[in-house]
């Protein structure tokens, strides 16, 4: 018995020194077996990203989320890396096509490419992936049910522009009832705040919350970038059929197995590069994957009483800091400090997206960037959170312009009804190089309109939106500035980029 | 006048005759509810106090919350300030114009604009890009503080008919109008009521002008099939939900339109 607890042991230390030794280059590979430590970090450009895991030690080999399970050679966990903050950076894809010349399944031709009809060994042929991290959805159109309930759309579609010839493709594109948008991998640790669901009432449709329809309870609608999904399950068997290829189905044990590593994994940056450990005895309270297992799911947190991330009071004056800090370390502190105040407290004025504005709280408002951003510890919305920021529909997105035909990605028309509601800002004809949420709604009010992300993790997984226009931390705040004519100052810009690094 | 009944089962409509019995009874309460509501405001509510009309809004920033005016023959008037998701006051919005059903309140001034209280306001869904003015802070044109959240206390137990006002052309359901959904399904539950009936209204607005705004023709339908699939959602058997959707337009008198564009709920 003690011979076989010593080899069990020796088994497990040599997986976590084998683990440890290969974390320079932490891209996990799917079935390469192993342990994930219950506690473990990995750097990133800014610092560190840490995670704890509710369960303890995972062993990688034969868990679902790791092995390849479908017929292209991917698992889960080609798209949500730990490295990446469980999602998947240009950085690594880069080095990943650099290293395989181009063979690894994250690059497979369904969806990880511009096209599948391109010659696959080239890399211009991945090239929205390579430099914008973003994955082809192809999804159906018309729609024709959403939630289970049939529905007509309100607007039609045209393609104006498509470097990528995919949604021009007899087979693959509108003609043949597809349409294909690019967009970037969400992070899945921290998913009970993700998935926390509001009440009863929708807010955003002002008609029943969706419930999981084996338990009948109310879930949240902020997993996806569309919500066309609302449980993990549906998601995952989504992902198998459609990513991984998979021809079979995945087994109760292994979707369990799936959703109990997500559930239990919280992750938050730990140390930065400037700024050292960030958590000391606990506190920042906000900051931290300890801080992130700890806290309280669906807590709405814009005020000034116990905000997004709590109070940084202690990195607020150099005197409160302790001594072993040196100069630029407590710089930094106050930095973050003063942009977490900025985020949460400095007014602006919120105009013209939809479903901000158009859902009661005027347009214009005078509010900040927390009263959209309002949920404790993620900064995600509590309600359903699509909103049509502009980052994909004409006039506010940043890099396509219909006269320029360089764009990279595809631009629609999207035309709606005259019996149909207007888009609240735009109109009833509308340029988007990605329809969003009503792609499922099918309704004209919801054409632009995406899901919010949570705020973790953000150093580990470059680049920003949904379509990856935003290459830095420093261009994601940039946008908003010039969206909403913010008129940041360079300091409180540098401010909002350090606090943002740090989440 | 055309009343309808519809009962849905399987998502298809299908026309029935209501019960006479239960017209008399709906109608019986609709006409004394009606009257309860509005005799008190049309003493109160001279027609030279009230003011409907359809503008651009204007948005006035200050030193703590923003107010939102409208203008209106060469006047101006206060409609109340930014609020949240629970206020009261839902503001208008910047590219769209503006029904505005209100009466003045005792000519008093806020923020520069005559105090229009109660005022409904409904954002009009079509763009219009003229509206579009800010106007800055200035000193002295302040709003007041904050309204207070309503207390939203529970209905009582053995109430049994409810009303649901809308915005004009609108078949939104609001947090303040959810909420009354979800105090007609727990009442049901507390007294074992299984049977619902949904009365959908069409409204006018006779503006200060003389014109008449009437509803979108569909505008009854699609408030009763919301508020179907809520009910049903909520556990109400589709054979225990009825219907009756009025698709002729009420008749305007420019003093009690805003509670006109309705939903009357019933339960027994």
């Amino acid at each position: 018995m003690k011979i076989k607890t010593f080899v069990l042991h020796v088994i497990f230390l040599v997986g976590l020194l084998s683990w440890v030794s290969d974390n320079e280059n932490s891209w996990i590979q799917p079935g390469k077996g192993g342990i994930l430590p219950a506690e473990v970090a990995f750097s990133n450009p800014n610092g560190t990203l840490g995670y704890v895991n509710v369960d303890g030690d995972i062993n990688m080999e034969g868990h679902p989320f790791f092995e390849p399970l479908g017929t292209n050679g991917r698992a889960c966990v080609s798209c949500h890396q730990p490295k990446d903050a469980m999602s998947v950076s240009t950085q690594s894809l880069q080095q990943r096509w650099n290293e395989t010349q181009g063979q690894d399944p994250i690059f497979a031709a369904i969806d990880g490419s511009n096209n599948p009809k391109l010659p696959q060994q080239l890399e211009s042929s991945h090239s929205l992936l390579l430099k914008r991290g973003l994955f082809r959805i192809s999804l159906p159109w018309p729609v024709k049910t959403d939630n289970g309930k049939t529905i007509k759309p309100e607007f039609s579609i045209e393609v104006v522009s498509d470097p990528t010839g995919v949604n021009v493709d007899p087979e693959l594109g509108l003609e043949n009832g597809n349409i294909s948008v690019f967009r970037r991998p969400r992070s899945v640790a921290n998913m009970t705040y993700v998935m926390s669901p509001d009440p009863v009432f929708n807010i955003k449709t002002g008609t029943l919350a969706v419930t999981d329809p084996e338990t009948g309870k109310v879930v949240g609608m902020n997993m996806m970038a569309d919500s066309r999904h609302y449980t993990q399950k549906q998601q995952a068997l989504d992902a198998y059929f459609g990513h991984l290829q998979g021809h079979n189905t995945l087994t109760d044990v292994q979707l369990k197995q799936i959703l109990d590593f997500q559930n239990k994994l919280f992750m938050a940056q730990s140390h930065d590069k400037w700024g050292g450990k960030l958590v000391e005895n606990g506190e920042p309270a906000g900051l931290g994957p300890h801080n992130m297992k700890a806290g309280k799911v669906h807590i709405l947190a814009n005020n000034n009483r116990d905000p997004i991330f709590h109070w940084f009071n202690n990195w607020k004056n150099k005197e409160t800091m302790p001594q072993s800090l040196n100069a630029e370390q407590k710089d930094f502190r106050e930095s973050v400090a003063r942009g977490n105040d900025i985020f949460m407290f400095r007014e602006f004025w919120i105009r013209d997206a939809t479903h901000i504005n158009s859902l009661g709280l005027g347009n214009p408002v005078r509010r900040s960037c927390a009263t959209c951003h309002n949920g404790q510890m993620t900064a995600q919305d509590l309600a359903p959170g699509w909103v049509d920021l502009g980052t994909t529909t004409y006039p506010t997105w940043t890099e396509n312009h219909l006269a320029n035909q360089k764009s990279d990605l595809p631009i629609f028309k999207c035309t709606c009804n005259k019996n149909a509601a207007p888009h609240p800002f735009l109109g009833r004809v509308i340029y988007t190089t990605d329809p969003g949420r009503a792609l499922i709604s099918g309704k004209c009010i919801d054409i632009g309109s995406i899901v919010m992300q949570q705020f973790r993790g953000l150093s580990a997984r470059a680049p920003y939106f949904v379509n990856g226009s935003a290459k830095t931390l420093h261009e994601l705040v940039d946008y908003y500035d010039r969206r909403f004519d913010i008129k940041y100052t360079e300091q409180e810009k540098t401010d909002l980029v350090n606090f943002l690094s740090v989440l | 006048m055309m009343n309808l009944e519809i009962s849905i089962g399987d998502l298809q409509v299908r026309i029935f005759k209501l019960r006479l019995t239960n017209i008399l009874v709906l109608m019986l309460f609709n006409s004394l509810f009606i009257s309860a509501i509005f005799a008190q405001q049309k003493t109160r509510n001279p027609k030279s106090e009230i003011r409907n009309f359809l503008t651009c809004p204007i948005i006035r920033d200050s030193k703590t919350f923003p107010c939102w005016l409208v203008e209106y023959n060469g006047e101006t008037y206060y409609l109340g300030q930014q609020g949240r998701s629970g206020s009261l006051f839902y503001p208008p919005q910047l590219k769209h114009q503006v029904l505005v059903e209100g009466r003045i309140k005792d000519g008093s001034r806020l923020c520069g604009g005559i105090v229009l209280e109660p005022v409904t306001i409904s954002v009009m869904p079509e763009l219009d890009l003229s509206c579009n003015t800010l106007l800055p802070a200035q000193d002295g044109l302040e709003p007041p503080p904050p309204i207070p959240y309503p207390e939203n206390a529970p209905f009582a137990d053995d109430t049994r008919n409810f009303t649901i006002l809308f915005d004009f052309d609108s078949d939104f359901l609001s947090l303040h109008k959810t909420r009354i959904v979800g105090e007609v399904v727990r009442i049901a539950k507390v007294n074992g009521l299984k049977n619902i009936v949904i009365k959908t209204f069409r409204g006018t607005t006779l503006l200060s002008n003389g014109q008449k705004l009437i509803e979108k023709e569909e505008i009854a339908e699609l408030r009763a099939g919301k508020l179907y699939d809520i009910f049903e959602g909520l556990g109400f058997a589709k054979e225990h939900i009825k219907l009756a959707i009025k698709t002729n337009p009420e008749k305007a008198d420019g003093i009690i339109d805003v509670g006109k564009r309705r939903a009357e709920i019933l339960i027994f």
